[in-house]
């Protein structure tokens, strides 16, 4: 038998997506209660016992909701900077060929930095507080959105751009109308690699230094010897990574009806 | 006297490439009159595109000249609409966004430009499509946006590139009798391109038959059967038969 997954229909893949999760689950849980498994690891139902407790019982000063609104608007702000920064620059980049030619050694050799190596130089920049928390994310972020942004703004269909001047566009209504809406496919790709990639890298410098924060969760659960808390961290970051994901994919498929990617 | 829109001067273009140069086009004169359906007919990758591409202006000619309407053509401009080969609509626009596009960009009102805008959609026969994006229409409603698109601009001259090269057999013929249709209600210049004979019989006026590279243009009918015109007429196929003569001892 033949299976096209990729003709699976939403509803086919929500289901395996369930039946995925709830297996893994239920080995997880089988390990814990049947080997030694469980000396190292609390069982799912604990931790998940656990995580919904902590919506009203707080870890430290804030409920779990309270630290992923935390790191969640940690992200927002350098998510927001890092995704205008990098759409500017990358479509300059890829559409003026002097813009190219001067910003992008600069931006090739800064692209292949991770965002954690940073982190010192950013504490002995912004200081311990939020901002060298928004650099880290403005930089994993930008890096991502650019280099997308950069190589949509490259492929340009030439042809449309001929076609739009022979229906009398000026440069400037060539790049507003033509190149940037050829890009947004592209963008959208960065943006939700972006988007993880802040979120990840949230994570990372709440860790380091931060009283609050789903970051801060398993640093403190590490301090104090606590991996039910740690665990609970690491559920908070792999469910809202998740739900980031979704919903930008179904922004996506709002705004790109008429690509390809966006079907 | 009839007057003349576009006029070709020793048209000369060649390419250089890292394989060296090629010659495509070589001194091509050639006039088109007001309103006058001009058929171009050559073989594939003769230079067709080539020719439309300078007189339209999106490439300049390595010598002679092109004017249209007496201004000399150097580069793209609104005063010649093009409908290519490979459809180019903008896929990110609606069906509206596509033909709305050129008097947009020259700063037309809203409501003006919709209006206009409805009306050649409504000529090319897709009213009830306009908010449909490109990918979403067959490959001949596609052509349609592209001629409408095209029109909406009032050109002086439209050039067509084998707009109809890629559909089937039925859409084809059933898109030129619409192409002669919105010719005779909306009177333009219009230079079209193919290598289908039966396509230039049906729909020109004059046919130039170009020649392999490097191209010169070899020879030229006026074709005055009345319209709407019939493949199977005897004046048809005696055409037909005449041309592709002289054609076959070309190549
Ligand atoms: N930009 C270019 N650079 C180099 N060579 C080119 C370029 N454009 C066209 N040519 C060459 O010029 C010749 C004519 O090409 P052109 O596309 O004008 O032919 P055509 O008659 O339109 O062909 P077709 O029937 O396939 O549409 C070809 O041999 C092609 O390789
Ligand atoms: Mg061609």
């Amino acid at each position: 038998m033949k299976t096209r997954f990729r003709g699976a229909s939403k509803y086919e893949t929500a289901i395996c997506a369930a039946i995925s999760i709830f297996v893994f689950l239920c080995l997880w849980e089988l390990a814990v209660r049947t080997t030694a498994v469980g000396l190292f690891i609390s069982s799912p139902i604990t931790v998940i016992g656990k995580t919904l407790r902590s919506i009203v019982e707080p870890l430290g000063t804030h409920t779990i909701q309270g630290h992923v609104l935390w790191s969640l608007s940690r992200v927002a702000v350098g998510f927001v900077v890092g995704s205008v920064a990098g759409v500017v620059v990358g479509v300059l980049m890829g559409w003026y060929r002097i813009f190219e030619a001067i910003v992008r050694p600069l931006f090739e050799v800064i692209r292949p930095i991770p965002p954690i190596a940073w982190i010192p130089l950013a504490i002995l920049w912004f200081g311990l507080g939020e901002s060298s928390k928004y650099f880290l994310i403005f930089l994993a972020v930008f890096s991502n959105v650019t280099m997308n942004a950069y190589s949509g703004a490259r492929a340009v269909d030439q042809t449309l751009v001929g076609a739009a001047k022979m229906l009398g566009a000026n440069n400037r209504q060539v790049f507003t109308s033509i190149v940037l809406p050829s890009c947004v496919p592209q963008i959208f790709a960065g943006l939700q690699i972006g988007l993880g990639s802040g979120w990840a890298t949230v994570v990372a410098a709440e860790m380091v230094r931060s009283s609050e924060g789903v970051g801060w969760v398993i640093t403190k659960g590490q301090d104090l010897n606590n991996p039910l808390q740690i665990l609970v961290g690491i559920v908070g970051i792999g469910v809202i990574g998740y739900i980031l994901a979704v919903l930008m994919r179904a922004i996506e498929a709002k705004l790109c009806v008429w690509s390809e990617r966006g079907k | 006297m009839r007057k003349k829109i576009i006029e070709c001067s020793r048209v000369s273009k060649e390419f250089t490439t890292d394989r060296g140069t090629v010659n495509v086009l070589q001194n091509i004169d050639l006039d088109v009159y007001e309103n006058e359906l001009l058929v171009l007919f050559g073989p594939g990758q003769c230079g067709k595109s080539t020719f439309i591409n300078c007189m339209a202006g999106l490439d300049i000619a390595t010598s002679g000249h092109v004017t249209v309407n007496g201004h000399k053509v150097e580069k793209p401009g609104p005063d010649r609409g093009v409908v290519y080969q490979r459809t180019a609509l903008f896929p990110w626009l609606t069906v509206m966004g596509n033909v709305e596009y050129g008097p947009k960009c020259r700063g037309m009102g809203k409501k003006e430009r919709r209006e206009k805008a409805q009306y050649y959609i409504d000529l090319v026969g897709l009213t009830g499509f306009e908010n449909a994006y490109p990918s979403k229409l067959s490959g001949g409603m596609q052509q349609r946006v592209g001629i409408a698109r095209a029109y909406c601009n009032e050109p002086t001259v439209m050039f067509l590139d084998e707009p109809f090269g890629h559909l089937d057999a039925q859409t084809r013929y059933l898109m030129q009798e619409e192409l002669i249709r919105i010719w005779e209600k909306e009177k333009r210049t219009i230079v079209f391109v193919t290598n289908n004979i039966e396509e230039a019989i049906y729909l020109a006026d004059r046919i130039v038959l170009m020649t392999n590279c490097p191209s010169t243009l070899k020879a030229e009918y006026q074709i005055d059967l009345s319209r709407p015109r019939d493949y199977t007429t005897p004046e048809f196929l005696q055409l037909r038969e005449e041309i592709s003569a002289v054609v076959d001892k070309s190549i």
